[in-house]
């Protein structure tokens, strides 16, 4: 295990003294992040970073492998277009976090803002808190879990993968071209494991799942006509 | 009626707002509610750089030999922070189509005609195809917002990055790829379910604003260890506040398309009426960049409607550093531009995902011809710049050109023809 303050190192310093510790291949403990931008960003490795504090922007984007643990908030875009490994919050992330991921796995323990799991591909992210408007809008991939509240739109035009979620009002939030239905026992198994992986403690059967409609074509509301088609006077 | 209005047929009257295009255009919304999407991009008369010309050398100057003297065409772009900036043989490059809109053949056909002349290819929305990849001389690798099959694993294998805002046929709307050309292998490409309809994001799910793009760019210069360029490619709109943000973001360079460029799918209104065209956005593009004392640093690569190496000429003497083609290409491979790539159905084997159409092309005779009509924009180019005395084509200069119309010198600060004098914002002259 080796301890690296941040605190008053440019970003570029930071991810290049991250490449070079774990190369080293030891855990590394950051200390005084002071919500440092662009952190661990394309870091490869099995190793485990922990960060003692929050992060800012574009946390562990592009990550290939390692575990990142930050103890505090991320910022906006957590784990942009991720490759593999874990970025695991303890507390809250800012909005659109998880976007274009491809795989790995992303928990956040606290509360994550709108557009969670935007254009999602590949892998998992899991809100244990509440999330805001349009979540996983237009993912092609993977597995999104949201345990508390979740915002309107989620799931719009969604193509790929599935979102599980808890939210009773689901139903009255619901995007266009996804379709709400009981969660299978198959995907039951797989969020059980991941719970139990990040020792999250919920059960599964109530969970539902919103998947894409996969025939037909999409539908879009381009405006809102307030009008409705009435009956002419006789 | 005396005999001679009787004689005028209805066909034979000239027609203003009523004419067959307006009239085919309310049937089609009649009778599905909808707007019409159409492939190539707009078919409006645009200004173009045909309305400038290019004064040759005589006694004030001296021309360089045709045929015996040197004019270099070699291009470097990206050098304002890339270590490894873009080196390019001709500054045409191949602008970004995506495997999906065009045919694997024909992505095929484009890479290896960039190995012919020593261009780039760029790979477009929708994934780098191993093909293209593995036959390009230079690959740029876009960005886009939908990021489909986008990892990084294509950074790795770029020699430039293109972050990608919008396109000139249909700038602010998203990609459109219509559900006849999602066949299972463009589906599984694009992890895409067959044959829906896609409209991808119009937005980068993680670019929300100009300061987020700072970030964005310096992450991507931490992945890309400041080896590679990064281009930013915008729609040509608000040009001048566009480049100076996009100037600020940290880039490398920036792609401006104007609105001729070309598309594989787009809603007709869109074509028509979004954006300016790509004579005065490069003039805007430059003026933008001088005005912040960047215009050495960063590359200007324009695109939209560029046809023939008059086009490149001029484009580079009004500050372009290097042009980027689409539908040019297309053509040197069969195309006939039928307005109908969206369908799918194309009978040359470019803009279709159909085994049987797809055989049509013959990827080495269309990578030659790709090849041939680059180089012969690029001599065109290269003889027009001599003529006007430059031993290089990044020579030319605006103080070369002269305009012909009262409207193109108003747009670009370009004297009229017979004058030293030009109105509306001076371009740098006199
Ligand atoms: C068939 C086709 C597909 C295109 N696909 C993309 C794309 O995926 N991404 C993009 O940025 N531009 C795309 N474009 C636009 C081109 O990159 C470029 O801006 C345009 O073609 C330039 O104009 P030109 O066709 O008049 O040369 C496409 C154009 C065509 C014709």
């Amino acid at each position: 295990m080796v301890s690296l303050d941040i605190a008053g190192m440019s970003t570029q310093d930071v991810n290049r003294k991250l490449k070079e510790l774990i190369r080293q291949d030891d855990d590394i403990v950051v200390k005084n992040p002071h919500s440092v931008h662009n952190f661990a960003t394309a870091l490869k490795g099995s190793r485990t970073v922990s960060v003692e504090g929050s992060t800012g922007f574009y946390t562990g984007g592009f990550l290939q492998g390692p575990s990142i643990i930050i103890k505090g908030n991320t910022g906006l875009y957590t784990g942009d277009n991720m490759g593999a490994g874990e970025i695991i919050v303890e507390m809250n992330t800012g909005s659109n976090c998880a976007p274009s991921m491809v795989g790995g796995t992303i928990v956040v323990k606290g509360h994550s803002g709108s557009r969670a799991g935007w254009g999602m591909k590949g892998g998992n992210l899991i809100v244990c808190g509440d999330v805001g408007l349009w979540c996983g809008k237009m993912t092609l991939g993977g597995r999104i879990i949201f345990l508390g509240k979740v915002g309107k739109g989620i799931g719009e035009s969604m193509y790929n993968g599935v979102i599980h979620v808890l939210d009773p009002d689901v139903e009255d939030k619901l995007g266009g071209n996804v379709t709400l239905i009981s969660i299978e026992d198959k995907e039951k198994k797989a969020v059980e494991a991941l719970f139990k992986k990040y020792n999250i403690e919920q059960g599964v059967d109530d969970f539902k799942s919103i998947v894409p409609n996969v025939s037909g074509r999409h539908e879009y509301v381009l405006f809102k006509p307030t009008h409705k088609r009435t009956e002419a006077p006789k | 009626m005396t005999e001679n209005t009787k004689k005028v047929k209805v066909k034979d009257i000239q027609r203003g707002v009523w004419n067959p295009e307006t009239i085919s255009e309310i049937k089609y919304k009649a009778a599905t509610g909808k707007h019409r999407i159409r492939g190539c991009g707009s078919t409006q008369k645009y200004p173009s750089f045909d309305d400038l010309l290019v004064l040759p050398s005589q006694l004030s100057r001296l021309s360089i030999d045709t045929y015996r003297e040197d004019c270099r065409t070699q291009t470097v772009l990206g050098s304002r922070f890339a270590k490894n900036p873009l080196v390019i043989e001709t500054p045409i490059m191949i602008s970004g189509m995506s495997y999906g809109a065009l045919s694997k053949e024909s992505k095929t056909a484009l890479a290896k005609s960039t190995q012919i002349v020593g261009t780039s290819i760029n790979n477009g929305e929708g994934g780098l195809l191993p093909e293209e990849r593995d036959n390009s001389y230079k690959q740029v690798v876009q960005i886009t917002p939908s990021r489909m099959g986008f990892s990084l694993a294509n950074i790795e294998a770029a020699d430039a990055l293109e972050v990608i805002c919008g396109i000139g046929a249909k700038p602010g709307l998203s990609g459109h790829l219509m559900g006849s050309k999602i066949t299972k292998e463009i589906a599984e490409f694009r992890q895409l379910p067959e044959g829906i309809d896609l409209h991808s994001h119009p937005r980068h799910g993680d670019i929300f604003g100009a300061d987020d793009m700072v970030l964005k760019i310096q992450e991507l210069r931490d992945v890309t260890d400041w080896k590679i360029p990064i281009f930013v490619k915008i729609a040509a709109g608000r040009v001048k506040e566009d480049v100076k943000i996009a100037a600020k973001t940290g880039v490398d360079g920036i792609v401006i398309d104007g609105s001729e460029g070309g598309t594989g799918a787009a809603p007709v209104v869109a074509t028509a009426h979004l954006g300016i065209p790509t004579l005065p956005a490069i003039v805007q593009a430059t003026r933008a960049l001088e005005e912040m004392g960047l215009k050495e640093e960063i590359s200007l690569i324009v695109s939209g409607g560029i046809k023939d190496g008059s086009d490149v000429v001029k484009a580079m003497a009004l500050g372009a550093d290097a042009v980027a083609i689409g539908t040019g290409t297309m053509i040197a491979m069969g195309c006939v531009v039928c307005l109908r790539c969206h369908e799918g159905k194309c009978a040359f084997g470019i803009g279709t995902q159909d085994p049987e159409r797809r055989k049509k092309l013959d990827i080495d005779d269309a990578a030659q011809k790709v090849a041939n009509y680059i180089q012969g924009m690029t001599y065109e180019a290269v003889l027009i710049a001599k003529a006007a005395g430059k031993t290089a084509l990044a020579n030319m200069e605006r103080e070369d050109l002269r305009s012909m119309t009262l409207e193109s010198c108003a747009m670009t600060g370009i004297p009229l023809m017979g004058t030293n004098y030009t109105f509306t914002d001076a371009f740098g002259f006199f």
